[in-house]
């Protein structure tokens, strides 16, 4: 019973820890590397127009939320325009609307947005499924010509996807006479809209969305107009030029259906032109655009909100435990025996400092230095408490003169000898001259390389920068090294020392 | 693979771990509230006397500095006793004095003292040198006991001692613990004694267990270390069953010396004692462990208790 409470506390802890880290991934886009480099795209549209010398009213259709991408920010150039943004409502989309009581010559305003592509396949909007069309009344001969396209396609593809990228390279691509009369019905502009109403021929749903490809910067281009055909479960996009099912890569949808993004009234001349340009950004700081937009409250728990000071500092905190867990592993599992019980990460604390090299030497140095002295303060008799006081004294001292002469010899490593704990060291004197007494130097070497070897191993593990990053980011995770403390708590099995230990007894 | 090989063959003979020690026994059967009973010496001696079981007399303590200025005029009547830490573990701090030469106290090995180192020493133990932790400590000092002769062969200097497991009150495995060379005269085996497992049934030894290592002999004399017949063996089974009523701790190391003239004496008890006692014995404890938790009922008495050891535990 005290074993399954043990594992369903345990259980709780990571569960909890591992969502919360899991739902910053996934919602705000935190990255898990440190590295992670993200492009972020500056998107620009221009509403040019002529002004009549009269009132005037510019309304430019924006994007609300456009499948695949995170809106990290938008802002609007309105010179002497009053601004209203009305929000997306039934069959509305959201918009910006532009007036002024006189508008004359020539002007432009300007709507900006940064957008960072969540991922590169565009997820189509999973909005609700639309209602089979009806077949629209053509005239002929194209009337005749769509049918006869129509029973070709038919018999030639499985389902609906594969029937409309068959059409559409048909229709694109094909000599044939019928394909020939239906082509020269559209135009340019009009291409993708006729395809939508052969597509209503077969009775199948489609609609034509209007986006940009970020894929290469540009400048001053129009929307592209993109295909969709909704198959029953989701709309599917094709190129409407090549038939090939799928989007561009990044693509950002502006608007559904509708070519026309602006309505304006008293002026002349409107057009539109799009720009965009990457801009590279750490992944971490597109995750706080994303988290000051959205507004999730789920990255309240992370250090940016303290002074830097105290991030730091909670920067080195929130990595002790992993250096505690080391211990327990290297104690519990592996029975590396050690001094004291946390020693060890105190050390490797020192160690971060001093860097690995010159702290493991520093710590030979001292505490063989003030070992040798300790014996020889044994030959006094002194009392306890001023015996450790003196131990003390000298510590610091040793500590001191290294630091002098490395600073005289110019050898930097040897400064940082300051940021060890000394009374640790004292300690580790004192424990281990008391052992060397009882029970010989080997027991007190034996304890003593113990001990350095665990600091190490809490270094390593305390330093890693890909760990040192996941802790500080996701904090969260704190409660999955509590777990796995829990769970360790309730191990019962043997150590690896004491396999060595009854080896004699596993004889038969 | 023949690391995980050795690790289900440990398991399958129900060898206890530290891991496992900790927490299937020692957190479940000793309440820490019972630790100090037998952390300090001086304790466990009073509450044994009230209880009337033997142990060596005391013939003075000392707790504070002061005190030492009586220490030759407290010591005097005495010429053999032994000087401890109360606080002490595994042996440490313990001063051996078995005669006097003129001035000076006389250590088993020949070796005489001062006074003053005397003195010196108990004031190290006052101030915590052999505690756990530094904390300061009392010093003890009490009857040197006189080993039984049926040691004499397998025992280097010093006293060897019985250290019995009693779990809830039943004694579950037994050793003795011999001095050796190394252990310098300690009955202590991390310091290098010998541990030589024992019958619960019949009071006779087995083999021996050195550094970890299983031995037949003695590693200073040669002799055989098994059918060694512990005297008063009955007696002994009971007055370590009977410390479970003294501290309530279920899980218990008792250390049991053998007098010439006064028999069996308790010497000190432990809430966490160590496991080698398997290695000497060549078998697991779990199983022992085992199998008293699967009584129905464990008797009111010691003797009782010892009867239904002597049963259960039969085969060795």
């Amino acid at each position: 019973m005290r074993f399954s409470a043990v594992f369903i506390l345990a259980f709780v802890c990571a569960a909890v820890g591992l969502s919360v880290a899991w739902l910053k991934v996934d919602r705000l886009s935190v990255p898990l590397d440190p590295a992670a480099e993200a492009t972020v795209w500056d998107v620009e549209a221009r509403v040019a127009f002529e002004g009549r010398g009269q009132p005037a009213k510019v309304a430019l259709t924006l994007p609300d939320t456009p499948p695949g991408f995170a809106l990290l920010d938008e802002d609007f150039v309105s010179r002497s325009f009053g601004l209203a943004i009305r929000g997306a409502e039934r069959d509305q989309p959201r918009q910006a609307v532009w007036t002024v009581r006189r508008a004359a010559g020539a002007q432009a305003l300007y709507y900006h947005m940064k957008v960072y592509p969540k991922r590169e396949e565009v997820a189509p909007d999973p909005g609700p499924a639309p209602t089979f069309p009806e077949v629209p009344e053509y005239a002929e001969p194209l009337r005749s010509a769509i049918e006869a396209v129509l029973a070709k396609t038919r018999g030639q593809s499985a389902d609906i996807v594969t029937f409309t990228g068959l059409l559409v390279s048909t229709i694109n691509k094909s000599d044939d006479e019928n394909v020939k009369l239906i082509r020269k019905s559209a135009t340019e502009e009009t291409w993708a809209k006729m395809l939508t109403e052969v597509l209503a021929g077969a009775r199948i749903p489609s609609r034509i969305v209007y986006g940009l490809p970020l894929e290469q910067e540009f400048v001053d281009m129009p929307l592209t107009p993109w295909l969709e055909v909704h198959d029953g479960e989701r709309w599917h996009g094709f190129d409407p030029q090549s038939g090939r099912n799928g989007y561009p890569m990044n693509f950002l949808i502006w608007s559904y259906d509708d070519p026309h993004i602006t309505v304006a009234k008293g002026v002349r001349g409107v057009e539109v032109g799009f720009s965009a340009n990457k801009t590279p950004m750490t992944q971490l700081s597109v995750a706080n655009r994303v988290e000051s937009k959205l507004d999730t409250g789920l990255m309240a728990l992370s250090l940016q909100d303290l002074p830097v000071r105290t991030q730091n500092v909670y920067r080195v905190l929130l990595m002790v435990p992993l250096g505690a867990f080391v211990i327990v592993l290297m104690r519990g599992l592996v029975g590396v025996p050690t001094f004291g019980t946390f020693m060890p990460v105190l050390v490797a604390l020192a160690f971060r400092e001093t860097k690995l090299m010159a702290g493991i030497a520093l710590f030979l140095i001292v505490v063989s230095a003030g070992l040798a002295i300790r014996v020889a303060l044994t030959q006094l008799r002194l009392l306890l408490m001023p015996r450790l006081a003196s131990v003390l004294v000298i510590v610091i001292g040793l500590m001191l003169g290294i630091s002098l002469l490395s600073a005289k010899l110019g050898i930097e490593q040897g400064l940082s000898i300051a940021l060890f704990p000394m009374v640790i060291l004292t300690m580790t004197i004192e424990r281990m001259s008391i052992v060397w007494e009882e029970r010989g130097p080997a027991t007190a070497i034996k304890e003593f390389l113990g001990s350095l070897f665990v600091a190490v191993g809490g270094y390593f593990a305390m330093t890693e920068p890909r760990l040192v990053y996941l802790m500080s980011t996701f904090p969260e995770l704190l409660l999955v090294v509590l777990a796995m403390c829990l769970c360790f708590g309730a191990y019962t099995g043997y150590r690896l020392s004491e396999i060595l230990r009854f080896r004699d007894l596993a004889k038969r | 693979m023949l690391f995980f090989d050795t690790w289900l063959r440990l398991r399958n003979a129900g060898i206890l771990g530290l891991n496992a020690r900790n927490r299937d026994y020692i957190m479940r059967h000793n309440p820490r509230r019972r630790y100090p009973l037998v952390d300090d010496k001086l304790t466990t001696k009073r509450l044994a006397i009230e209880a009337g079981i033997a142990v060596p007399q005391l013939y003075a303590t000392f707790e504070t500095e002061h005190d030492l200025q009586k220490l030759g005029e407290r010591l005097a009547p005495y010429s053999e006793f032994v000087i401890k830490p109360a606080h002490g573990s595994g042996g440490s701090g313990v001063l051996v004095i078995d005669g006097r030469r003129k001035d000076l106290v006389v250590k088993p090995d020949g070796r005489g003292l001062s006074l003053e180192e005397v003195e010196f020493h108990v004031s190290n133990i006052l101030s915590g040198v052999y505690s756990l932790g530094g904390v300061r400590d009392d010093a003890m000092v009490e009857y040197r006991v006189r080993v039984d002769p049926i040691f004499d062969p397998v025992s280097y200097q010093g006293v060897p001692d019985i250290r019995l497991l009693v779990y809830r009150g039943v004694p579950t495995m037994a050793m003795v613990r011999l001095p050796t060379r190394q252990s310098d005269g300690k009955a202590n085996l991390h310091q290098g004694a010998v541990g030589v497992g024992i019958e619960i049934a019949t009071g006779l030894t087995v083999h021996g267990v050195w550094q970890n290592r299983i031995v037949a002999e003695h590693p200073d004399f040669g002799v055989s270390l098994s059918h060694i017949e512990i005297p008063n063996w009955p007696r002994l089974l009971e007055l370590g069953a009977r410390c479970y009523e003294l501290t309530g701790l279920g899980y218990l190391g008792v250390d049991i010396v053998i007098d010439r003239t006064h028999g069996p004496l308790l010497l000190e008890l432990n809430a966490r004692p160590g496991l080698a006692i398997q290695i000497a014995n060549r078998r697991g404890l779990r199983g022992r462990l085992e199998a008293i938790d699967r009584l129905e009922s464990i008797p009111g008495t010691a003797v009782e208790r010892c009867e239904l050891a002597r049963e259960l535990f039969r085969i060795h």
